[in-house]
């Protein structure tokens, strides 16, 4: 027992000082009655017996307490000079010589002091709950009243002569504060009994907890998870939270009678001098304060614990946020937090729980600060778990029918500007958060004459607490509202609402820029997502903020990050040039889209995002193609809109079309003109220095200027139109009708290339009818011959159309040399005499490469027609050309691919790509024992075919139609561009060959042998078009011709093989 | 855009034109001498001619090469190599190359440091020459000296008089020089 080992050592301590100072002996009986029982009283309350060394190095002042250090107890000078009684126990020389008064009047005090000590006194053992407590306390008090006024007035004497010693017995010289002493015991029995009770009761409450010794949970921003863990042991913890005020209760009791008792001495005093009747009312508070300071600081962390879990889950009820453990229970999706109906029961239940525990709390003194702000915690998280759980992926309001709970008042509110979101967390917060905070709080405030615990203005911040947290589960969702849009209009009205300073609106385009690099801008996303996400991002900032600032800022890394990706230009181009079909289906799908978009709106659940009819009528939306899963999620997953997507960018086409995204031109004409304007609002406060407001939202313009320059775009503009131009039979409206609309953006001169080339076209569809005309003169004329007729046999009847290419102004125009079948051969030939007849001076270079075949095959089952280039077209031919002699008893024409490259002088390459095409379409086969070679599959489910011979019969294929692009130049050998479009494979190996001889040339001229970093640097530099390659590509590109011998390695450097 | 400046080519499309055209002739008068250069190098490189190349010198500076030339069949410097320096000034092709020989070579129109006397290389320099054009005027130089304004007197006597020692001393004095 520490404090037993303390009075021994304070004994001892004492004896010493004696034999220096030669003090009385009988002074120190309070001094005994105290130290006997009680622990030093200069210790603080929370850490019982923990401080005795130390004191013990103080011996001069050895009993002055802690409230005599000015904090709570009153010097007695202040107040009444009657009771200037507190000790100075002071064994210096202040101490008058001794008489044998003093020693009478000691005596009496002291006689006096044990009785109202005794009288007063706090049992001295308490080991259980039930062992005191009301019981205790109230049979104290029953026996001292049966006892009878006897006892009561000999204490009363006693107190009196206490409080007045100083007048009634003025050589007593050691003398203490009676009620300073009280204090003290109060103190060290609640350390030594009550303490551990309460631990005993925590600990029973927290036995079985773990995750509530968990030390990282002491955070108050992760509210909803201590929602989730706590509300397990809701009840343990009200256990706890209920036995530890029952205790407190019982010792406070205890505690107040003696307190009561020392007053009513008070009071019979108060007859005589109605200061003291003041003072015993200060005293009175005074001693409440402390005994409530004494509790709550020693209120132990589970305690604490407990208390919060208890609140958590009240307060939770009340405001309408579902604990974890019901749903637990019950299965199933988690129900969302919803502000609860005034009429609910449960809440009502709660309600006066709760308040009815915290005027428990307060009255055992546990409501002090630190309740406060655990209070505090609980319900900010709260508000947290509220805006998170409510909001959280919902963007739009409540249905009316289907929580019957939201208030009228706020419905209503919803057709107004503000979103419907706001609306209900703005009334959320009014109706129930505040409420909440203010009847706690009513309840803790005992002072009548404050101000009201929760103000108006309080309310309002609140609400813009609340809307901050909105603001940041918004932008923290903002990725998935770009996703969703348009269904997601309503969260944007949100956070419109919300980002208001430059604070957050950097805020949002961090965490934006963020989530981009994380969920979209990595490999696995095909650059057509990535372009769709860029379009509904463009539109989304731009409703967001039509100043498009907050889109400036994000848009740099997307547009860096497209630079990676080629094919960019090329889906935005083709994209734009979907052709009408395609849009059409788009708008079938968005229609329907609609359809199935209104229909939650009737009978949805709670949790569908969905939005008001008005909204989702309007002209602006984007087209979604991916209608059929849709309105079950709440977030679109990227990868099933994906799945069932078309592969072009369709809504480039229509916004193309679109009237409002070419305002642009028009309006920034008269800009600073516009003095009408009155939705005019001044340019954000970060936007850039060179910022220009833009008016609408031109999302075809953002795009194309996000790729990289017009001219760049213009360019693969032309390639596909090029490529178009030379596929599609005849019609290209839609090419003309796009090329219109980009003329309007970037002017005519940029795109007078495509002119050309419709131009060309349509010339030469003109010239080609005029050459046939020629030619069909020339023809019935030579039908007069017969013979001739005859010898050409089907060749003649093949139709024959060229187009003519103004070679300048065509992008990628290269040569690919092959033989042509010979009736081709000769009809071009023909039709070149005819083009030089209509204008001489100019020649035809033919490219046979591009163009179209439409290729009739009679095999020996069926007739197969297709459309196909003309290498395919050859290639096919050339079987043909294999079976003509073996018109009797010829197996099936075989050929290999080695075959093919003598007789057609074709790319193997394009063999193998040819070869493929007609294994594909199931008119070829690979002959079996060969690895290389192809024959004709002259009957369709005859497998063995390649090796039985089977029936003659003659296939004859004839070429119906070609048509053939050829290029009007006025030098023949023009060939020097690079590369054609439609054979990458081609251009690629050109490409190769052309980087193989910089590097020779390096090698050759600069040094003969260079480390593969220089040469990269020096490839870099050296090309005007840009070296494409990464060090590791030009290192593999290297690697081969290492491995075929040209090069080698030497020290780390590369050099040619020297021949 | 460039294709303001860019008079001459009533194409529209300069980028296009420019690179055709470019290719084509080569003599385009461009502004610009690096891009000149790297133009003229896709030409080296997409059409050589046999015996010469050339390439930008290691240090990354586009306006100084290194080239190479092969002696000619048939001449006194059949099978041997020569290295030369070409450093092209700021208004190229406006103004010739500073073309010198590093490997040292004996001819009648080479000094010892390797200077060379062609006419195109100084007052008979127009833009329509480029690398290529000076190169194979080089090569052709080795087989058909200008023996009318020689730098090497003695190898212009020689070269009449007793090609066998000419050859001897083209031999004596060639020498492949090192990488720098």
């Amino acid at each position: 027992m520490p404090a037993a080992v303390a009075s021994q050592w304070r004994d001892r301590q004492r004896r010493v000082f004696q034999s220096v100072f030669q003090t009385d002996v009988a002074r120190s009986a309070p001094q005994t009655t105290q130290a006997s029982r009680f622990t030093d009283p200069g210790q603080t309350f929370s850490t019982p017996a923990a401080s005795l060394p130390g004191h013990s190095l103080h011996p001069q002042q050895p009993y002055q307490t802690h409230y005599g250090r000015g904090r709570t107890l009153p010097r007695s000078g202040q107040h009444s000079s009657s009771r200037r009684t507190t000790p100075e126990p002071s064994f210096e020389a202040t101490a008058p010589p001794l008489s044998t008064t003093a020693a009478n009047d000691q005596a009496t005090y002291d006689r006096a002091w044990h009785v109202v000590t005794a009288h007063i006194a706090l049992p001295s053992s308490a080991t259980a709950d039930d062992s005191f407590g009301t019981l205790a306390a109230e049979s104290q008090q029953q026996s001292s009243r049966r006892r009878g006024d006897a006892d009561a007035s000999e204490f009363h004497d006693a107190f009196a002569l206490l409080i007045n010693a100083s007048t009634l017995l003025p050589r007593a010289t050691h003398t203490d504060d009676i009620l300073a002493w009280h204090v003290r015991q109060v103190r060290a029995h609640f350390a030594q009994h009550v303490i551990p009770l309460l631990a005993g009761c925590v600990h029973d409450g927290d036995g079985d907890d773990d995750e509530a010794g968990d030390p990282g949970d002491d955070g108050s921003g992760d509210g909803r998870w201590r929602v989730v863990r706590k509300g397990n042991h809701y009840e343990r913890h009200m256990v706890t939270v209920m036995s530890s005020i029952r205790t407190l209760e019982a010792a406070l009791r205890l505690y107040f009678y003696g307190l009561n008792q020392l007053l009513s001495g008070f009071n019979r005093l108060a007859d005589s001098s109605p200061e003291l009747a003041k003072d015993a009312e200060l005293l009175n508070t005074r001693f409440r304060r402390d005994a409530h300071a004494l509790v709550s600081n020693s209120a132990s962390e589970g305690l604490m614990k407990s208390i919060r879990a208890v609140l958590i889950r009240l307060a939770g009820t009340i405001l309408g946020i579902p604990s974890q453990d019901e749903h637990r229970v019950g299965g199933g999706q988690a129900p969302r937090p919803a502000p609860p109906g005034p009429d609910d029961l449960r809440v009502q239940a709660a309600r006066e729980r709760l308040l009815e525990l915290v005027q428990q709390l307060h009255n055992v003194g546990l409501a002090g600060e630190r309740f406060q702000v655990l209070f505090a915690e609980v319900m900010d998280s709260m508000m947290s778990a509220f805006v998170t759980g409510a909001y959280g992926g919902v963007w739009s309001a409540p249905e009316p029918g289907s929580s019957a709970t939201m208030d009228t008042v706020s419905r209503s509110g919803s057709l107004s500007a503000t979103s419907p979101c706001i609306m209900s967390l703005s009334d959320w917060v009014e109706n129930h958060f505040a409420r909440l905070s203010f009847e706690a709080l009513a309840c803790i405030s005992s002072d009548p004459q404050r101000p009201l615990p929760v103000s108006l203005a309080d309310v309002k911040t609140y609400q813009s607490l609340a809307l901050g947290r909105l603001a940041a589960l918004r932008i923290h969702e903002l990725f998935d509202i770009v996703l969703a849009w348009p269904a997601s209009r309503q969260a944007l009205d949100d956070l419109r609402a919300t980002i208001t300073t430059a604070a957050r609106r950097k805020q949002l385009t961090d965490s934006f820029s963020r989530t981009l690099q994380i969920r979209l801008l990595h490999p696995g996303r095909s650059t057509l997502e990535i372009l769709q996400t860029y379009i509904s991002i463009i539109r989304t900032l731009h409703a967001l903020d039509p100043s498009k600032v907050l889109l400036s800022h994000v848009e740099p890394s997307l547009q860096l990050y497209l630079c990676h990706r080629e094919d960019a230009v090329r889906v935005v181009v083709s994209g734009l040039l979907a052709s009408p079909e395609e849009i059409r289906a788009a708008r079938k799908t968005k229609e329907a889209m609609k359809r199935q978009r209104e229909k939650p709106l009737r009978d949805g659940p709670f949790a569908t995002p969905t939005m008001p009819a008005a909204s989702s009528s309007t002209p602006r939306d984007r087209p979604r193609r991916d209608s059929s899963l849709e309105e079950d999620e709440n977030i679109v997953p990227l990868n099933d809109n994906h799945s069932r997507q078309s592969t072009k960018l369709v809504e480039l086409a229509l916004l193309l079309n679109d009237p409002s995204q070419n305002r642009r031109m028009a309006a920034d004409l008269d800009e600073d003109l516009d003095w009408n304007d009155m939705n005019w609002v001044p340019d954000p406060v970060d936007a850039g220095a060179n910022y220009k407001r833009p008016k609408s939202e031109d999302v075809v313009g953002t795009l194309i200027s996000g790729l990289g320059s017009e001219e760049v775009f213009i360019k693969e503009f032309s390639a596909v139109v090029a490529e178009r131009l030379l596929s599609e039979p005849s019609r290209f409206d839609q090419e003309l009708r796009v090329l219109d609309l980009l003329k309007r953006r970037f002017g005519e001169a940029a795109l007078q290339n495509c002119d050309v080339m419709i131009k060309d076209v349509q010339d030469s569809r003109r010239v080609d009818s005029a050459i046939h005309r020629a030619r069909g003169g020339q023809k019935r004329r030579a039908l007069a011959t017969p013979d001739k007729t005859a010898s050409n046999q089907g060749s003649e009847e093949m139709e024959y159309h060229a187009r003519i290419l103004s070679r300048l102004f065509w992008p990628n125009l290269d040569r690919e040399h092959f033989i042509l079948p010979q009736p081709v051969l000769d009809q071009q030939k023909r039709y070149e005499q005819g083009y030089q007849s209509l204008k001489s001076r100019r020649k035809l270079t033919w490219l046979n490469q591009l163009g179209q075949a439409r290729v009739e095959l009679d095999l020996r089952d069926r007739t197969v027609t297709v459309d196909c280039n003309p290498v395919e077209a050859t290639v096919i031919y050339a079987f043909q050309g294999a079976e003509d002699d073996g018109d009797g008893h010829a197996p099936p024409a075989q050929k290999s691919v080695d075959e093919l490259y003598e007789q057609l002088q074709m790319d193997e390459d394009l063999i193998a790509g040819a070869l493929r095409f007609w294994v594909g379409k199931g008119v070829l086969r690979r002959a079996a024992g060969s690895k290389s070679s192809y024959m004709v599959a002259e009957t369709l489910h005859d497998p063995a075919a390649a090796t039985t011979t089977s029936l003659p019969t003659a296939s004859t294929q004839e070429e119906e139609e070609q048509q053939q692009a050829t290029t009007e130049t006025e030098a023949p050998e023009a060939s020097a561009a690079t590369g054609a479009k439609p054979a990458v494979s081609a251009k690629e190996r050109e490409r190769r060959e052309i980087y193989w001889r910089y590097i020779q040339g390096m090698l050759t001229n600069v040094s003969a042998t260079m480390p593969l970093g220089q040469m990269a640097m020096m490839m870099k530099i050296s090309i005007a078009d840009g070296f494409p390659w990464s060090n590791e590509e030009l290192q593999d590109f290297l690697a081969e011709k290492v491995a075929s011998g040209e090069m080698e390695i030497v020290g780390g450097k590369y050099r040619l093989v020297k021949r | 855009m460039s294709f303001i400046e860019d008079s001459q080519n009533s194409a529209p499309d300069s980028v296009q034109a420019n690179k055709l055209g470019g290719a084509r002739k080569g003599a385009e008068p461009g502004q610009n001498a690096a891009k000149r250069l790297q133009t003229e190098l896709m030409q080296l490189m997409t059409s050589p001619a046999p015996g010469v190349s050339a390439f930008p010198s290691a240090d990354g500076n586009l306006l100084s090469w290194r080239a190479t030339i092969e002696g000619p069949e048939d001449t006194p410097y059949s099978g041997l190599t020569f290295k030369l320096s070409f450093d092209f000034p700021s208004n190229y092709p406006y103004a010739p190359p500073t073309v010198l020989f590093r490997t040292p070579i004996y001819h009648p129109n080479v000094d010892f440091s390797g200077r060379i006397c062609l006419d195109i290389l100084k007052d008979k320099w127009t833009a329509a020459y480029n690398t290529q054009t000076v190169l194979l005027s080089l090569q052709s130089l080795l087989g058909e000296p200008n023996n009318a304004s020689p730098l090497n007197g003695e190898a212009a006597e020689l070269w009449v008089k007793d090609p066998a020692l000419f050859k001897t001393k083209v031999m004596d004095r060639h020498k492949d020089i090192e990488d720098d």
